[in-house]
């Protein structure tokens, strides 16, 4: 079968991050292919991965958010004022209303984001610039710069600490199902595709779900083989990772599947183009803006239940390494290409760099100077791959 | 220390009450501040004039909005309505020099409030950074005198950061020396952001299989990062400290999830700048000043006089002192306090 | 009272800033029937069309679709009435393949809570069979469109306009990107529709590509009318005067575009 580019994309995106995992190994003594670190880098990675998922379909629009940072730090401080201030007591249902209220929260910062950028048609950097300091601000006037704490217990689980795993055999479950729906998904396109005598060959299926069985099984086992504290009780999958799943899984979906993922790449394509076609192309660009911002929110929800408090600081910079992950993930700069599965590739990238090189005890410094390089060196093979596509 | 500082209602603890302070009737001392918005220069300025009141002296300030031509015009304003003593907290410590030798060729003294301005003529009041590093480090050594210990510093492009690890390594360095103390790790916190406390010290924990005893980390705000790394590995309650006085920091310690945090309560700040500022209204010589040093811990190093006020070290034996003060309410500061509560919280 | 014409505009006027891109046109098309507009780069030919494609929206005059004065204010509500458009820019998404263009905003899709969820295969299907029966050659069905070559692209716009049943249909200098063979295949495509009773609107810059195939005419000039009529009351080279110079032939009624005579006999 042939490979789309896409594919290719990805699996040299793979094969980057197979060359610094064995690197890091080597370097750090065998520390870096190890379940726990694994454990680590999939939940460190899930915040940034969460919302490089929606800058994909920003950056793919052909525009920018340089807001997702400063967002996710003001609706961390909305859910910590809701759930530790507003709401009276220690009741049960607290964090979900504060989720709740963070979600909306950020699809409002996202509806604000959008109504300049698509509506007001104010270029997308300057609205997400002045987001920047706007919602950094707010996040500082929602408690005047106090760190709020302690969340609730409940709510810790979303952090993947020692809480934060579904366990054992909830995440072979997990797998099976996940593995199980998938085999489905292929019978149901089978099918479908035979209906329309369209035969494609089953090989090619069976494969597939064998990888994914396959793929599954590994992480599976990787998450169970790291242990709670003194005892020899398997984590299992962590809750930010399965949030990330599900989020990339969604988004994906999305872009491959709905009319508005598809607007969204075709806006990027041809901006002029989907307007003569009749895509209501404002409302589009409008509600991936606001799209961004939900993502932002469960960003939030996992980055402040990582840390057990919510701080005005919260995400500061993070819009750097979003929309770095996307970038070393292939998402265009200039528009209509890229994909949600890349853009969370290239997340792993980063924090695969940043965790390893603490790992072999680099400083900060060398970490940034590693991160920049790959970044330009990523862009620069990317164009180069496109160009050769395109002849 | 966090980049934008310290908020919250605060009263007085009484720690330099004791000076006897003559009578300053018609003493008008100014204050030009960088950027009054942010929420910290109103404790700071409560405990001026407070101070000023009850010396019968008059405030007069003026809040430079973040510019320095501001800063600049605001300077000359003061300059020109004849005031006796003129502070300033500098948005720019290098670009506020002119102004400042314009105060001075009037005979006005100058007082760099808690951001230093490096003149040998102008008088530097401010807590001092040095020492809020070594009240970490003596607050952990303390408790665990020896052992495996991981510096968590601040940020790297922060001045006040590099004050905070020199005092961490005036009290850890000879006890390194000396084979009690081993630091299997250390990273800067870009930003101060607790997230990226939180990543190295994961990482690093993974890098010693979890074999550590105690932690520097040097603001609360890092430090609740280090807390979360340290529980999801099952280490919550190892040593570790802070600085700021966090709401979230004051309840770890009650918690016992943290050792101490070096509290700097901004009202001793404006006390201590109004005391000062009525000795050199008084005739009183710069190096006569009651607690002056020479003070050449400043990027370009040159000395000048100065008086520099101690933080507080809050531990789980003194947290009374915050409650006390009005910094933080006795719910919030026991909020999941369970077994072994600290005398505070009984 | 005879049938009203499928398409009616009446002083239809459009301006950009300062400039006048179309200035009062009375234009109409019926069922069967093919209409030239004809003029020089920036007449406003384009313009004209895009206003009854819903791409602009007019600044004074009438448009009416079968007698009823219609708004047009989307590219959608166009589509509502059977207009479809062949733009002279083809307007694809070049990142896209020839199904995603095909069916770009006409997606087959079914609801699924906030989102329309997309039929692909169904599209693919309907994209291979409407574009093989305008050039059996194109395989080329998965890859984006920037890499087509110009004439596979022009197949993509021109199917996407028939896909749709079109009654009215806008075709915008649809032959610049082709070569002379499949230029007659255009050609050969217009009869037919024509035969089937589509209107139809061929805009060209060029005489020689459109005087066999239309019934009437328009030439344009600076946004206004030079003249118009029936092709067989001109010959080309009549036609030629009006499009370069502006100048009317003497069966035609000149229009406020025409340039006239000073006593010189030169054009003013
Ligand atoms: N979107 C637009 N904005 C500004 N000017 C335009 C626009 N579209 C067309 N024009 C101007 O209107 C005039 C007519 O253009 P057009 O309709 O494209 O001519 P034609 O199709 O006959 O070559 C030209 O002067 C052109 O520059
Ligand atoms: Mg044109």
């Amino acid at each position: 079968m042939k490979l789309g580019t896409e594919g290719a994309r990805i699996l040299s995106l793979l094969a980057l991050l197979a060359v610094i995992a064995v690197g890091f190994h080597i370097a750090s003594g065998g520390l870096f292919l190890t379940p726990r670190n694994i454990y680590n880098l999939v939940v460190q990675t899930s915040v940034v991965a969460i919302m490089a998922t929606g800058m994909t379909f920003v950056i793919v629009t052909r525009n920018i958010d340089l807001s997702v940072g400063s967002s996710l730090g003001l609706i961390g401080m909305v859910i910590a004022l809701v759930q530790i201030k507003w709401l009276p007591g220690d009741a049960a249902w607290n964090w979900p209303l504060s989720i709740l209220a963070g979600l909306a929260c950020g699809a409002l910062i996202g509806a604000w984001n959008g109504l300049w950028v698509a509506y007001a048609r104010v270029p997308s950097f300057v609205v997400t610039l002045g987001g920047l300091l706007i919602f950094r601000g707010m996040a500082f006037e929602t408690a005047q710069g106090r760190t709020l704490a302690p969340f609730q217990d409940g709510y810790l689980v979303f952090g993947g600490g020692i809480q934060g795993a579904i366990g054992e055999s909830a995440s072979w479950m997990v797998g099976l199902v996940g593995v199980a729906l998938y085999a489905v998904t292929q019978v149901v396109a089978h099918l479908r595709a035979a209906r329309m005598s369209r035969n494609e060959p089953v090989r090619r299926r069976v494969l597939k779900v064998l990888a994914v069985l396959l793929v599954m099984g590994a992480f599976v086992w990787i998450m169970n083989a790291y242990n709670l504290p003194r005892s020899d009780i398997g984590r299992g999958i962590p809750v930010p990772a399965l949030v990330l799943i599900a989020i990339v899984l969604m988004m994906e979906w999305i872009g491959r599947a709905t009319t508005f993922g598809r607007h969204s790449y075709a806006i990027g394509g041809g901006m002029e183009a989907s307007r003569l076609v009749g895509i209501n192309t404002r409302k589009t660009v409008f509600f991936v803006y606001v799209l961004m911002g939900v993502l932002a929110a469960v960003a939030a929800v996992i980055a402040t239940a990582r840390l057990n408090a919510g701080t005005s600081s919260t995400g500061e910079l993070l819009e750097l390494s979003v929309i770095a992950a996307a970038v070393i993930g292939g998402v265009s700069l200039s528009g209509g290409r890229g994909s949600v599965a890349a853009a969370v590739i290239g997340a792993l990238v980063i924090q695969s760099l940043d965790s390893g090189m603490v790992l072999v005890g680099a400083s900060s410094s060398m970490r940034m100077i590693a991160i920049g390089l790959i970044l330009t060196i990523a862009v620069f093979a990317d164009n180069q791959f496109a160009r050769e596509a395109k002849e | 220390m966090k980049r934008r500082t310290l908020m919250g209602a605060v009263a007085s603890i009484a720690m330099l009450g004791a000076l006897p302070v003559a009578a300053q009737d018609g003493l008008t001392v100014a204050m030009s501040w960088a950027n009054y918005q942010e929420e910290r220069w109103k404790i700071d300025e409560s405990g001026l004039r407070e101070a000023l009141d009850e010396m019968g002296a008059t405030l007069v300030t003026a809040d430079a909005q973040s510019s320095n031509s501001q800063q600049a015009a605001d300077i000359e304003g003061l300059i020109a309505r004849g005031v006796d003593v003129l502070a300033i907290v500098a948005w720019d410590s290098e670009a506020i020099l002119p102004s400042v030798q314009k105060a001075l060729a009037e005979g006005i003294p100058v007082i760099a409030y808690e951001r230093q301005i490096e003149h040998p003529d102008v008088f530097y009041v401010a807590f001092n950074p040095i020492e809020v590093g070594r009240i970490q480090a003596r607050g952990l050594v303390e408790v665990q005198p020896e052992g495996k210990y991981v510096l968590i510093k601040g940020s790297p492009t922060d001045q006040y950061a590099h004050y905070v690890l020199t005092g961490q390594k005036e009290i850890i360095d000879p006890l390194v020396a000396e084979g009690k103390i081993e630091i299997v790790g250390e990273q800067w916190t870009e930003g101060w952001v607790p997230d990226v406390a939180r990543k190295n010290m994961e990482n690093i924990l993974t890098a010693v299989s979890d074999d550590v005893d105690a932690v520097l980390a040097s603001n609360d705000g890092t430090a609740g990062g280090v807390v979360a790394a340290l529980a999801s590995v099952g280490l919550e309650g190892i040593p570790v400290s802070g600085q700021d006085g966090d709401i979230a920091a004051l309840n770890r310690i009650a918690r016992g999830s943290q050792t101490v945090t070096a509290w700097k309560d901004a009202r001793d700040l404006g006390r201590l700048a109004a005391r000062v500022a009525a000795e050199l209204a008084d005739g009183t010589a710069p190096a006569e000043v009651t607690d002056r040093v020479l003070w050449d811990q400043g990027p370009k190093g040159e000395a000048q006089n100065a008086v520099v006020l101690a933080p507080v070290a809050i531990t789980r034996d003194n947290l009374q002192v915050v409650v006390d003060a009005g910094w933080i309410s006795r719910e919030d500061l026991c909020a999941g306090v369970t077994e072994d509560a600290p005398d505070a919280c009984k | 009272m005879t049938q009203p014409h499928l398409v009616n505009m009446q002083g239809v006027s459009k301006s950009f800033g300062g400039i006048h891109a179309v200035k009062g046109i009375d234009l109409t098309l019926d069922a069967g029937e093919v209409v030239a507009v004809l003029g020089h780069n920036g007449a406003g030919k384009s313009t004209l069309m895009k206003m009854l494609a819903g791409a602009y929206q007019r600044d004074l005059g009438d448009i009416q679709v079968h007698g009823q004065s219609v708004a047009l204010s989307s590219p959608a509500e166009a589509h509502d009435l059977g207009i479809e458009t062949i733009y002279q820019t083809l307007a694809l998404a070049d990142n896209l393949d020839a199904s995603a263009n095909l069916f770009l905003g006409r997606e087959i899709a079914w609801r699924f809570g906030p989102f329309r969820v997309m039929d692909q295969a169904r599209m693919r299907d309907q994209t291979a069979q409407v574009i093989a029966r305008l050039n059996p050659h194109f395989d080329a069905l998965d890859v984006p469109c920037r890499s087509l070559s110009g004439g596979q692209r022009q197949t993509i716009a021109i199917a996407r306009a028939l896909q749709f049943d079109a009654r009215i249909l806008i075709m915008d200098e649809p032959t610049a990107a082709l070569g002379p063979h499949e230029t007659a295949m255009v050609a050969d495509l217009t009869r037919r529709l024509k035969s089937q009773g589509l209107g139809i609107f061929l805009i060209s810059h060029d005489v020689h590509d459109v005087f066999d195939l239309a019934d009437r005419f328009i030439v344009m000039k600076g946004g206004q009318e030079v003249g118009s009529g029936r092709i067989s009351e001109v010959t080309k080279d009549e036609v030629l005067g009006m499009v370069i110079m502006g100048r009317c032939p003497a069966q035609i009624r000149p229009g406020p575009g025409a340039s006239m005579l000073d006593e010189h006999g030169a054009q003013t």
